[in-house]
């Protein structure tokens, strides 16, 4: 039975031999099918990948308020988000950690060293909210919060771009003129995510910043008036609700009328998580279509030359009818003749799909494109299975010729 | 008891209103080893009845019995298996498959039928050598003349042990010289192999190889006579004559 099976499979393969190149041509279309579907699921699951790397080192807790950048033009007074919120926000059950946040760039100058830093103006609430903690020194005091003190925590990169192997406590810096004095050194986070990035950034508090340092994102019509506020909840799973018991406290703070619309937006990261992915996923999807259409195109094309192939060797089917072989077998062998065209097509194509994401890896790492064995065995079934699909009508036609009518055809 | 037994065959087809009886009741008995000449003018229905005998075609009426098998009570499909089997076909265009080589035309019925790779390779051998082209065995069919594609296909139709041969106008394809080639192994597949032949032919010449010559006219059977082959006298005189 093997053995018949092997002798089968040798004369498919001799009668694509037959013909190489139209067998190479036929084979194009599962070719470029199978290789732009891995690339693309390369592409995408790489993607997929850094993006949820990247979210993951921001913490999934975290719920950011700020002021829409496309409000609602019914809405007549926006208020600014300020401390008042912040306020409110940390009496909501629920919430582990409430911050003002604004960050603004600015060079810090030490003795003759002068570098451009990332500053975030916030309180100490920051800290707890992205589980920052003050390695050498310590925070800023509740007293020095509230007096427009000039001091400064540094981030553990910054301290060493500075200060180099100097000590940073209790040293001065300038900051647009004015000193601040280094009270504390934070540990070393290792993140690289998106928004405020602590190793490379220092934090001052808000009030020095609004009060003293009149520039830059800080430099507001309103003193009051914050970016955003950091919220950290308490549990994830009860995330949702904890959103829907901000937003009450928000218009509160805001005397939003119960039918009024909110002036400010409420984002979480798992939200932002989802439709990161799901525009990954989409984005996949669509390229995945194209690379399945193509497949489908090449298909059509094995079945095409399958169909020339039956009907040019008709007379051949008739004479191994003749001599005893059955429906079933001359069925097999115009089966296993597509889909080896379709299986090498395939093949091929995983080779240079391969050979493709490698070199986007070395050349374009923007890219992120990972490899996945997943997307290689998908496009092997996907071309082993559009040989059998579009194999079968013309298999299935040569079997059902009766051997004298297959005979007599010239 | 017969090899082939036909009782009352019918061929009937509808052309518009028509019907056609390309067979109209046959009955026919053909004992094992015989050696039969079948002729006819075309239309006679003798190619006809032929694809019925070589079971590749089924009557509209009547029974036929192959070896014990009633074939008409068979379903088509199922007749691949006794075409395997039972009969050797021979065919007037040879019907090799050109890209293969001849010893591998020779091994394609046993494909069909499972034979392992390694016997079927030595009984192709064996059967090429039975009509004298072992040594072409790895030829391509266009690199052999016409007697030598048409003795593969002799060989084709031996390798499975079939009791039965079926010559469809073997020679017709072939120059005289050729055509005694192959009508003198008939004669000897017949003689040292006990091999039943049935021929079709229209060449009375070819026809006198046989032991017995039936002819056909409208679908009926016209005549059924044994003969003294005097083919073989003929190839003889012939060579004379060439000397």
């Amino acid at each position: 039975m093997l053995d018949s099976f092997l002798a089968v499979f040798k004369i498919s393969l001799k009668a694509i031999f037959a013909n190489k190149m139209r067998a190479a041509l036929t084979s194009l279309g599962i070719i470029i099918g199978v290789a732009a579907v891995i690339v693309v699921l390369a592409v995408g699951t790489g993607t997929k990948k850094s993006l949820a790397d990247r979210f993951s080192n921001m913490g999934t807790n975290i719920i950011f308020l700020r002021q829409p950048w496309d409000l609602d033009s019914s809405i007549s007074s926006p208020k600014d988000v300020t401390m008042d919120d912040v306020r409110a926000i940390r009496e909501v059950k629920g919430v582990a950690a409430a911050a003002p946040y604004i960050q603004s760039s600015f060079s810090v100058k030490y003795k003759n060293t002068s570098v451009s830093l990332s500053a975030l103006a916030t309180d100490t609430d920051i800290l707890k909210a992205y589980d920052w903690s003050v390695e050498k020194g310590r925070s800023f005091t509740e007293k020095e919060v509230s007096d427009y003190a000039q001091v400064m925590i540094i981030g553990a990169t910054s301290a060493q771009t500075i200060f180099g192997d100097v000590d940073p406590l209790d040293k001065t810096v300038v900051l647009n003129n004015i000193p601040f004095t280094v009270v504390g050194v934070t540990k070393k986070t290792g993140s690289s995510g998106f928004g405020f990035n602590i190793d490379e950034g220092v934090l001052i508090p808000y009030t020095t910043a609004k009060v003293k340092l009149n520039t830059g994102g800080w430099n507001n019509s309103n003193r009051n008036a914050l970016d955003r506020v950091v919220i950290k909840a308490e549990d994830f799973n009860a995330i949702e609700n904890t959103k829907v018991d901000i937003q009450n406290a928000v218009r509160n703070t805001h005397h939003i009328h119960p039918l009024g619309k909110d002036d400010f937006q409420l984002d979480d990261m798992a939200s932002f998580v989802e439709q990161a992915k799901s525009t990954g996923t989409m984005m996949s999807l669509f390229l995945g279509i194209i690379g399945a259409v193509s497949l489908v195109v090449g298909g059509i094309g094995v079945m095409n030359i399958m169909l020339v192939s039956v009907t040019e060797r008709t007379r051949e089917i008739g004479i191994r009818m003749a001599i005893g072989a059955t429906s079933w077998n001359i069925r097999l062998q115009f089966l296993v003749e597509s889909m080896t065209l379709s299986c090498m097509g395939g093949l091929i194509g995983i080779i240079i799909g391969i050979v493709a994401t490698q070199l986007l890896v070395k050349y374009m790492p923007s890219l992120s494109a990972q490899l996945s064995i997943s997307s290689i065995i998908i496009s092997a079934g996907f071309s082993a299975a559009t040989g059998i699909f579009f194999g079968y009508y013309p298999a299935y036609k040569a079997s059902k010729l009766t051997p004298i009518d297959a005979l007599r055809y010239e | 008891m017969a090899l082939i037994d036909t009782r009352d065959l019918y061929k009937i087809y509808q052309v518009g209103d028509v019907e056609v009886k390309a067979l109209n009741g046959v009955s026919v008995a053909i004992e094992p080893g015989e050696f039969v000449a079948v002729m006819g003018p075309s239309g006679s229905g003798k190619s006809t009845f032929m694809n019925i005998l070589g079971c590749l075609d089924k009557p509209t009426r009547g029974k036929y019995i192959l070896d014990g098998i009633d074939v008409t009570a068979t379903d088509l499909s199922k007749l691949a298996g006794v075409r395997n089997h039972k009969i050797g076909f021979v065919f007037q265009g040879f019907n090799l498959i050109k890209r293969t080589t001849a010893i591998e035309n020779v091994e394609l019925p046993m494909i069909y039928n499972h034979t392992p790779a390694a016997q079927r390779r030595k009984k192709a051998l064996e059967a090429l050598e039975a009509v004298g082209l072992a040594q072409r065995a790895y030829h391509l069919p266009n690199q052999l003349s016409g007697g030598q594609q048409q003795r593969v296909a002799i060989a084709r139709s031996l390798v499975c042990d079939a009791p039965i041969i079926f010559a469809d106008e073997p020679t017709g394809n072939l120059d005289t010289k050729m055509s005694i080639e192959v009508m003198d192994l008939f004669t000897r597949l017949n003689k040292e192999m006990g091999k039943t032949i049935i021929l079709i032919t229209h060449e009375p010449d070819i026809a006198q190889y046989a032991t017995r010559l039936i002819k056909f006219k409208d679908g009926q059977k016209m005549s059924d006579q044994r003969q003294t082959p005097t083919g073989a006298k003929l190839s003889a005189t012939e060579e004379e004559e060439h000397a």
